[in-house]
């Protein structure tokens, strides 16, 4: 992005370089559960789920494992930090994501901003209402939904 | 009440919670490096801050206690996630969390289910986190379409 948060208009796009949903990433947001729950310093493991065991993913009705859809929300968040600041999360926010289609290993997804509204803020700074979405290698939407933060 | 067994038993009216909840340094590091989230406001500060995408996790906590049997005859899909945060929610900060669930309604053949879940800010009760997530209980249905 070559202009600052604050420059940004309605219609603007920011879009992030891709990345390949890979085996490794469904399987380190898999046993990071376990891992955050116990809290104990170590590394724990989930048991098979849909995400990082295929013979699983396979006795409920898919023919792989498919990421979880918290993981294109992340990226979307990341996407949202860097390129409009992490002091979004100092200010009142707002992330909505539905999650519409299976990602399957190996798809590359690539997560966009679209910006749709600017109200400047009486105190200083701005409102930005965005559309947020993740899409894989051919366009298709995978994950799709809106964001509202302040800006400085 | 239908807490105790099967997150699919849970029923509209259900409360969760409240509990006391601290997140830890290393809880707020060990996801965001999961999910490449690098920023040093979540890698490097020794009060993080908390990712409002951790906000699922206290799903899961409440999942934990109350439907200690896992998720019923199907696996359950994630299908909404929708999160409000008020300021900076830190690790370390201690918490009260607390959920209900808020409605089951059948939409084209499937069965979903909304969890509405609060984090406040225990010390001086204010809302820091609104999080509402829906659920596909009617997973093995769905997974038909998609495949």
């Amino acid at each position: 992005m070559d202009r600052t948060p604050m420059e940004l208009n309605p219609g603007d796009e920011i879009r992030s370089a891709p990345r390949v949903m890979t085996r490794e990433r469904m399987r380190w947001y898999v046993d990071a559960l376990p891992t955050v729950e116990a809290n104990d310093g170590r590394v724990h493991f989930s048991v098979p789920t849909i995400h990082d065991d295929d013979e699983y993913a396979k006795g409920q009705g898919l023919p792989g494992i498919i990421s979880d859809g918290m993981i294109t929300s992340n990226w979307i968040l990341d996407l949202l930090l860097r390129s409009l600041g992490t002091q979004v999360l100092e200010d009142p926010g707002a992330l909505l994501t539905k999650f519409v289609a299976p990602v399957y290993e190996d798809v590359p997804i690539t997560c966009v901003l679209r910006v749709e509204g600017a109200q400047p803020l009486p105190q200083g700074g701005q409102r930005l209402s965005l559309k947020v979405w993740a899409e894989d290698g051919a366009g298709k939407l995978v994950t799709v939904g809106t964001a509202a933060v302040k800006i400085h | 009440m239908a807490t105790g067994r099967y997150t699919s038993d849970l029923e509209e009216g259900d409360r969760l919670g409240p509990v006391d909840v601290v997140i830890s340094p290393f809880q707020v590091r060990e996801y965001c490096h999961a999910n490449e989230l690098h920023q040093p406001c979540f890698q490097n500060d020794p009060n993080p801050i908390v990712p409002p995408t951790m906000a699922h996790l206290e799903k899961l906590r409440f999942y934990t206690i109350y439907c200690p049997d896992g998720c019923g005859p199907n696996a359950r899909v994630h299908y909404t996630f929708d999160v409000r945060w008020h300021g900076a929610l830190r690790a370390g900060m201690p918490l009260v969390v607390e959920g209900v669930v808020r409605s089951r309604y059948m939409k084209r053949g499937r069965e979903y289910m909304d969890v509405d879940i609060t984090m406040r800010d225990k010390s001086a009760d204010r809302l820091l986190v609104e999080y509402r997530d829906t659920v596909c209980l009617s997973y093995r249905e769905a997974a038909k379409d998609a495949a």
